[in-house]
C-alpha cells in the first residue's frame, strides 16, 4: 500500500467485447446551444421550421472561437428547453424531432481521395472549423486551432489508451473501423506536413493491436508505427502518453506543438476523417453505457443530442435494488456526477457510468505517502492537503498546487479514503 | 431510487486500508511474540499484556472522557472509539516487545500510560502524533525508572550482558561477542536481550512480510541498516578489527527490530521517497553514534525519538521533492561523504 500505486481496475470485461448497439433513431434529439466553453451563441431557426441532417442553425461563441451549431437529424424544430450539459451545468437546447428520413443537407457531399489529396492546411483547417471538430478525449477543444499551429511538427500522436476503467467506446471504435483511424491519422499528417505518425495503445489490448497491425499493412508508404504503452492509469494523459510513446518529456504549462508533436484522440481523429470525407459534422458518436447499478452495460453507437434517459431505458434501466445512485458522465475518475438522468449527448460525451453510490468512510490520515508516490505530475497531495487546511498560500504555490491534472489517482490511491482530488481543487481555487 | 452527485474520482482503491495497514503490522509482529513466550515464559506474557493493555485503556478512557464532554452518552462502543483500527495495539505490541525481561510491571503500565497520553492522545489522536509512541514509552521507562530494567541472567551464557553492552564496555574486544555464535545472535536463541528484539530471523520474516503486503516501505530498513552496516564496516577495516564486528552491530541490540517495525511508521516519518531516505540516513549515523560514544548501548529508541524530530523540516514544502533530483542527490552524497569521515576520524581519536 506504501507504494506506487497506477494501476486502476478496469472493469472493460464488462463491455469491451459486446457489440456495438446501433441507436442512432431517437424520437427527438437536443441540440445543446451553450456549452462549458461556450456561453453565447446565435439561433437561426424557430419552432416548427424544417431543418436537414447537417444544417446549420447557428453558432456557439466560445471567446477565441466560434463553432457552427449543426443539426445532427433531419425533421421539424419543435421548441427550446433546457437541458443538463455532461460539464454538469443547465445549457439551452433546441428540440428537433426526427423524421426518420436522415435527409441530408445539400452540403454534405463527399470529397473523393483525389480531392483531399489535393488540399492545403489552410482548406483542411477550414473545413475542420467548419465542421466543428472539437477533441473527443473529452477536453472539447476545438481542433482546428490544433491544426493550425505554426510550430515545426514532426510527429502526430493518436492516443488511444482509454486508460479510464469502464470505458471501452474507444475499443470499440478501432475494431469497428480501424480505417477511418488510419485516413484520419493520414489526413491530419498531411495538414501539419509531419514526417512520422504514431497509433498508442495500451500493450495489454492485444486484440486492439491485432486490428492495428492489420490495417497498417495498408498504409506501408506512410511512416506509422503503433507504440505499446504499459497499463496503467493516468496512461492515456497527454503528456504521459508522448513520454511514452516517444520519449519526450513536455514540461508543465507548455503545449506539446513547441516540441514538434501533435495529439489527438482515436474519436477526434474519426471525427476528421467524416469531416474531410464527408463534410460531415460529429453527428454519431460511440458511447459505453456501464456500471454496476444499470441491468444491461453495452457500447452504444449514438446520434449526438440524444438523451441519457433514453439510453438508460435502452439498457433495461436502472437496477431494482439500488437506492442512491451515482450517475457519471464521463469516466469514473475523472467524469461529473449529474443531479438527474435528463441530460444530452454531446460530441464529447464518451460514456454514461451508472453506480450505486457508495460512501467511503474517512479516516484520519496516515502519512503513508501513496499519494506522492503515485502522482503523475510529482506533486505532494498530502502536504497540499496540509497546506490547504492552514491556509497557507505560500506554501500550495511552493508545493506547485497548478501543476495538477485532477487525474484522481491521489483519492483513489488514498490508504484512509481521503477525497485528495478535492483539496487539490481547493488549493488551486485559494491561489486563483 | 435517488440520485447523488459526488466529485471525481468516484473509485477508491479497493484492500487498501488504515486497518489493513495496522493489522498487517500486528501479523508480522506475531511471531516475535510467541517467541518472547516460548523464551521467557510467563514473564513475557504479563509484560506484553500490561504493555497491551495499559495503552488500550489509556485511549480507550481518554476517547470516553473526550465523548462525555461533548455531551456524548455514554456507550461501550462509544463515537471515537479508535481500539478497532489496531495502531494503539501495534503501539503496545512494539512497545512490550522492545521492553527487558526482568521488568516490574507497574513501570510497564506506567510507561504505556504515559507514552499513549504524551506522544499520541494529546496531540489529536492516530496521524497527529510527531513521536513513535512505543520508542517514546520505551525512553521514558529508560529515563524514569533506569535501575528497573535489567536483563536476566541467561542460560546458557555466564555472561548475562547483551552482546551491544559487551561492546559498549570493550569498544574493540573481540573476545566478549566471541561467545555468542553468529546462529545465536541471528536466530535469537539463547541471547540475552530484550523481548522480542532478539530474534533477527523472525523479525526479517516479519520485514518480508510487510514488504510483500506493501504495508512499509522497504527503503526506510534498508538505508537504516546499510547505514550502520557501511559505517562499522569502515570501522572494521580503519581499526583492523573482523567482519564479526559489524555483523554485531547488526543482529544485535534493536537496529534490525526498530528499523522494521519502529522507523518505519508511516505517521512519524516524512511523507517522501527521499525524505524518508535522508530520516534513515540520520537514524543510521544516530544510532552508531549513541551505540560508539554514547553511555548507552542501545541507540535505535533514541535516534528515533531524535529524527523524530526533523521530520517537520524534512518535509518543509521549500525544499521537500517527491523524487530525487541531480541537486539533491549531490548535497545529499556530500552529506553522507562528510558524516562518514567524520565519525571515522572521531573513532580513530576514541579507540
Amino acid at each position: 500500500m506504501i507504494t506506487k500505486a497506477r494501476k486502476v481496475a478496469d472493469y472493460k470485461q464488462l463491455t469491451k467485447e459486446l457489440p456495438t448497439l446501433r441507436y442512432v433513431d431517437p424520437e427527438r434529439v437536443y441540440i445543446n446551444l451553450q456549452s462549458d466553453r461556450c456561453k453565447n451563441y446565435t439561433i437561426d431557426v424557430e419552432k416548427g421550421d424544417k431543418v436537414k441532417l447537417g444544417q446549420i442553425m447557428g453558432e456557439r461563441d466560445g471567446g477565441f472561437f466560434k463553432q457552427p451549431i449543426y443539426s445532427t437529424i433531419s425533421g421539424e424544430v419543435e421548441g427550446f428547453t433546457k437541458k443538463m450539459h455532461p460539464s454538469g451545468i443547465e445549457v439551452e437546447c433546441v428540440i428537433i424531432r426526427n423524421d426518420f428520413n436522415d435527409e441530408y443537407h445539400e452540403n454534405i457531399t463527399d470529397r473523393p481521395e483525389s480531392v483531399i489529396e489535393k488540399m492545403s492546411k489552410k482548406e483542411i483547417v477550414e473545413v475542420i472549423r467548419r465542421t466543428a471538430t472539437v477533441g473527443l478525449g473529452g477536453s472539447g477543444f476545438p481542433s482546428y486551432i490544433k491544426l493550425d499551429t505554426d510550430k515545426d511538427i514532426h510527429t502526430v500522436v493518436i492516443n488511444a489508451v482509454e486508460c479510464e476503467p469502464y470505458l471501452s467506446s474507444d475499443y470499440r471504435l478501432i475494431k469497428d473501423s480501424p480505417d477511418e483511424i488510419f485516413k484520419g491519422l493520414k489526413y491530419i499528417m498531411q495538414a501539419v506536413d509531419a514526417e512520422k505518425g504514431v497509433i498508442a495503445v495500451k500493450k495489454t489490448k492485444t486484440e486492439l493491436i491485432e486490428v492495428l497491425e492489420r490495417e497498417i499493412e495498408r498504409y506501408r508508404n506512410l511512416n506509422i508505427r503503433i507504440a505499446k504503452l504499459d497499463d496503467y492509469y493516468p496512461q492515456g494523459w497527454e503528456n504521459e502518453t508522448f513520454k511514452n510513446a516517444l520519449g519526450i518529456k513536455i514540461p508543465a504549462g507548455t503545449l506539446p506543438m513547441e516540441y514538434g508533436v501533435l495529439g489527438f484522440n482515436v474519436s477526434t481523429t474519426s471525427a476528421i476523417f467524416e469531416a474531410l470525407k464527408h463534410n460531415l459534422p460529429i453527428t454519431k458518436r460511440h458511447l459505453t453505457v456501464n456500471g454496476d447499478a444499470i441491468n444491461f452495460p453495452q457500447n452504444i453507437r449514438v446520434r449526438v443530442g440524444t438523451c441519457v434517459k433514453d439510453l438508460i431505458k435502452l439498457s433495461d434501466g436502472y437496477k431494482k435494488d439500488a437506492k442512491l445512485i451515482d450517475l457519471i458522465v464521463g469516466g469514473p475518475m475523472m467524469g461529473t456526477s449529474m443531479p438527474h438522468d435528463d441530460v444530452v449527448v454531446v460530441p464529447t460525451t464518451t460514456s454514461v457510468l451508472v453506480f450505486e453510490s457508495q460512501e467511503f468512510e474517512e479516516e484520519p490520515c496516515v502519512r503513508c505517502g501513496s499519494c506522492i508516490y503515485s502522482c503523475p505530475v510529482e506533486i505532494q497531495p498530502v502536504n497540499i492537503m496540509n497546506a490547504f487546511k492552514r491556509n497557507d498560500k505560500k506554501a500550495l504555490e511552493d508545493l506547485e498546487v497548478n501543476k495538477c491534472i485532477e487525474c484522481g489517482l491521489c483519492a483513489y490511491v488514498c490508504t484512509s479514503k481521503i477525497h485528495l482530488t478535492d483539496y487539490m481543487r481547493k488549493g488551486k481555487k485559494l491561489l486563483g | 431510487m435517488e440520485f447523488v452527485t459526488k466529485n471525481a474520482p468516484h473509485l477508491r482503491r479497493p484492500n487498501a486500508s488504515v486497518i489493513r495497514m495496522m493489522r498487517d503490522v500486528v501479523i508480522a509482529l506475531s511471531p516475535l511474540v510467541l517467541f518472547a513466550l516460548v523464551v521467557h515464559g510467563l514473564t513475557a506474557l504479563w509484560i506484553l499484556l500490561v504493555a497491551v493493555g495499559s495503552m488500550v485503556a489509556t485511549e480507550y478512557i481518554y476517547y470516553q472522557i473526550i465523548d462525555k464532554m461533548n455531551g456524548e452518552k455514554f456507550k461501550i462502543n462509544n463515537k471515537s472509539f479508535t481500539v478497532y483500527n489496531f495502531s494503539v495495539l501495534v503501539s503496545g505490541l512494539i512497545y512490550g516487545l522492545i521492553l527487558p525481561d526482568e521488568i516490574p510491571l507497574v513501570v510497564v503500565a506506567i510507561g504505556g500510560v504515559v507514552g499513549v497520553f504524551l506522544a499520541k492522545l494529546i496531540f489529536g489522536g492516530m496521524g497527529q502524533n510527531i513521536f513513535n509512541i512505543a520508542a517514546f514509552a520505551r525512553v521514558f521507562v529508560t529515563l524514569s525508572f533506569g535501575t528497573a530494567l535489567v536483563y536476566a541472567e541467561n542460560i546458557d551464557s555466564v555472561l548475562g550482558a547483551t552482546p551491544l553492552g559487551a561492546l559498549s564496555a570493550n569498544l574493540f574486544d573481540a573476545s566478549v561477542v566471541e561467545s555468542y555464535s553468529y546462529w545465536t545472535m541471528f536466530s535469537g536463541i539463547g541471547l540475552p536481550g530484550s523481548l522480542g528484539e532478539t530474534s533477527a530471523l523472525l523479525i526479517l520474516a516479519g520485514g518480508l512480510y510487510l514488504f510483500l503486503r506493501k504495508s512499509f516501505d522497504i527503503f526506510v530498513p534498508l538505508t537504516y541498516i546499510g547505514t550502520v552496516f557501511l559505517i562499522s564496516l569502515g570501522v572494521m577495516f580503519t581499526q583492523d578489527l573482523g567482519i564479526w564486528y559489524p555483523l554485531t552491530h547488526l543482529l544485535s541490540g534493536g537496529l534490525m527490530f526498530g528499523a522494521i517495525y519502529m522507523a518505519t511508521d508511516p505517521i512519524t516519518i516524512p511523507t517522501t521517497r527521499p525524505g524518508r531516505i535522508y530520516f534513515a540516513f540520520g537514524l543510521g549515523i544516530l544510532t552508531f553514534i549513541i551505540r560508539f560514544f554514547g553511555d548507552l548501548p542501545e541507540g535505535v529508541v533514541f535516534a528515533i525519538l531524535i529524527m523524530n524530530m526533523f521530520v517537520p523540516a524534512i518535509d518543509y514544502h521549500k525544499w521537500a521533492q517527491s523524487k530525487f533530483t541531480f541537486r539533491s542527490v549531490s548535497i545529499f552524497a556530500v552529506v553522507v561523504l562528510i558524516s562518514v569521515i567524520s565519525i571515522l576520524v572521531g573513532v580513530h581519536y576514541v579507540g
